[in-house]
């Protein structure tokens, strides 16, 4: 387990301050931040590298502030490897293992067996990652540190090792920290997210709740939504009479009916809002696009025109003009292509009160 | 600017550069390459025959070994401290440490004389116990530490600083306490670093005479004796002396190439 509570360090002129989160045991954490948010400075605190200046942080249940980083069983590993040149890439797996057949089998699991009797200086970027993963793995820590460990690893490598990873944590019981700024890897891989920015923490929890109930605007759109506005709650008084019965039941006593005003847009949802400015945010793709109205049963439909057409691979997103507000939906490249949609189209956009998210 | 005025500018800077470099080169060279090739010959035979030549070159050679061990044993762990610790005064301590290359060096023969003299108390007690150090060679070491420990302590420091602190960090997350990591890690990535700077060292306190003529002019030392042939029998009987230090210098400059070459640029990730 790690159990950070308003824990601070410094390291130089850069502070990180007050970050707070828990990874229980055996749990997986996934770390995002933008780039100098202070994401290898919270590592490097846990590992006790960088001294601790306030708060408390707790290992396993024990009470990291004082203990050494040898103390700390704990395993890191560099997004850069940090492999000792001066050794050969067995010497550098079973460093810190109790034994060398320990430090086999783990370089067996992770591919980095293969790797043996070649010199540290002739590995590739992706390479030098597995050896680290290994060399990490073969003390047998506790928690395991992993600084964007898959970032120099082709595609299908990266998948095989991210994996291979995943079920060494659950077969010997690890709490994973890991840095990333894949959004998609936070989400495959986390039990829980920590988004970190300029040394503080903004959101914790799980990724699911981070990344479709972000905290803040900005958390928002570091995360990518597409859509976020800016305006103004209103708290409807009793259900509206259009509200149509097949989302009458997501309003419950605690979730009340909601109307949200931006530009020339009204927006309805439900949730706990409170009345008065917040920012809506709706993933573009819960916003599904028609040339019909009629093809939609979503209580938020809107038309507009196309402003805008990205093809990204097998994905494609359309920006839609309303009323001068851009909405943004995103769509399989092969459902832009049925739909005929071009520049200019008249359209329309629909999505439902439940992919609405108000913070 | 029209294109042909920015080449004709561009040629004489280029023709002013190469002058300027040629004659600082050839002003360096000449001198040497004069005395080596008029005396080397004659210097290097007389090795054979003149035993006054023979031992203070290895009197040189014991002292600035010695000289260059006491340098490591204490200028190591300075040079590490100010690498990698946050010291409060550090630049302070940094510049009391170079000031020695920047005093006149019969001044810090002075200043070696005025502590380690016999009237002085650490001169007194160190003769009480049996410890001469004016006119010893005790005397040589102390005027060679003086003056060229501070050149080892720069470059070790600088060597130490070529080795990212994230590996000594990977080490003790692996297990290493602060002194295992040292010994596994930054030791061996630096090792070829300290050795050049040693060798630096060395050379310098071979090449000192300012500070050693003052503490102690006998025994001689190399540099003692060409001067003392210089002035006692004239230019041809200093010559061939002179002669043989060049040539000797020769050794440590090809082992600095040796392992400047291997050393390759820095220890990083």
């Amino acid at each position: 387990m790690i159990e950070a509570r308003a824990l601070g360090a410094r390291v130089g002129g850069f502070a990180l301050a007050d970050v707070s989160f828990t990874v229980p045991r055996g749990g997986y954490g996934v770390v995002i931040g933008p780039a100098g948010s202070g994401k290898t400075t919270l590592l490097e605190t846990i590992a006790g590298i960088t001294p601790m200046t306030s708060g408390t942080l707790t290992l396993d249940g024990q009470d990291a502030k004082g203990l050494a980083p040898e103390q700390r069983r704990v395993g890191f590993v560099y997004q850069h490897g940090y492999l000792f040149p001066h050794l050969s890439v067995e010497e550098n797996v079973a460093y810190g293992a109790p034994d060398a057949a320990a430090a086999l089998v783990i370089a067996r699991r992770i591919g980095a067996a293969e790797l043996f009797g070649r010199a540290v200086r002739g590995l590739s970027g992706g390479e030098r990652q597995l050896v680290a993963i290994s060399r990490a793995l073969a003390t047998r820590p506790t928690v395991l540190l992993l600084d964007e460990p898959f970032s120099a690893l082709d595609p299908r490598r990266r998948s095989i090792v991210r994996g291979e990873v995943r079920t060494l944590h659950r077969e010997l019981g690890l709490t994973v920290l890991q840095v990333t700024h894949d959004f998609a890897e936070a989400g495959l891989l986390g039990d829980v997210a920590i988004l970190l920015d300029r040394g503080r923490v903004l959101q914790s929890g799980p990724p699911e709740v981070v990344f479709q109930k972000p905290a803040t605007p900005y958390v928002a759109e570091f995360l990518g939504a597409e859509n976020v506005f800016a305006g103004e709650v209103r708290v409807l008084p009793e259900l509206p009479p259009d509200w149509l019965p097949g989302e009458s039941g997501e309003l419950t006593h605690e979730n009340k009916a909601i109307e949200f005003r931006t530009g020339r847009m009204t927006i309805y949802t439900v949730g706990d809002g409170v009345p008065g400015p917040a920012h809506a945010i709706i993933r573009a793709g819960e916003v599904v696009l028609s040339h019909d109205p009629a093809l939609s049963s979503a209580r938020n439909r809107f038309v507009g025109k196309v402003s805008e057409i990205a093809t990204l691979g097998a994905l494609t997103r359309v920006t839609l003009d309303v009323g001068g507000t851009p909405l943004v939906a995103s769509l399989t490249t092969r459902s832009a292509r049925d739909l005929g949609i071009r520049a200019g189209d008249q359209m329309w956009a629909s999505f439902k009160a439940m992919a609405v998210h108000l913070c | 600017m029209p294109y042909r005025t920015v080449t004709a500018t561009h040629r004489l800077a280029t023709v002013l550069a190469a002058l300027g470099g040629s004659l600082l080169l050839v002003f360096l060279a000449a001198p040497l390459a004069q005395l080596v090739g008029s005396s080397g010959v004659s210097g290097l035979a007389r090795l054979g025959v003149d035993a006054e030549l023979r031992s203070a070159l290895g009197l040189t050679a014991v002292t600035a070994t010695a000289a260059t061990l006491l340098g490591i044993a204490g200028g190591t762990p300075i040079a590490y401290l100010l690498d990698r610790r946050d010291l409060h005064g550090k630049s302070i301590l940094a510049a009391l440490l170079d000031l020695p290359l920047l005093v006149p060096h019969p001044v810090a023969g002075i200043a070696l004389l005025l502590v380690l003299g016999r009237q002085s108390a650490v001169g007194g007690a160190l003769l009480s116990a049996g410890l001469r150090v004016v006119g010893s060679p005790f005397g040589i070491v102390c005027a060679m530490l003086f003056v060229s420990s501070p050149l080892y302590v720069s470059a070790a420091r600088e060597a130490f600083g070529r080795v990212d602190t994230r590996f000594e960090s990977v080490a003790r997350t692996l297990g290493d306490t602060p002194w295992r990591a040292f010994r596994r890690v930054t030791l061996p990535l630096s090792l070829r670093g300290l050795i050049a700077a040693a060798v630096v060292m060395w050379a310098r306190a071979v090449s000192e005479f300012g500070a050693i003529v003052i503490l102690t002019y006998n025994p001689k030392v190399a540099s003692v004796l060409s001067y003392d042939r210089f002035t006692s029998f004239g230019l041809s009987e200093a010559l061939p002396v002179a002669a043989v230090l060049v040539l000797l210098a020769f050794l440590p400059l090809l082992a600095l190439r040796a392992l400047r070459a291997e050393r390759g640029a820095g220890v990083t990730a």
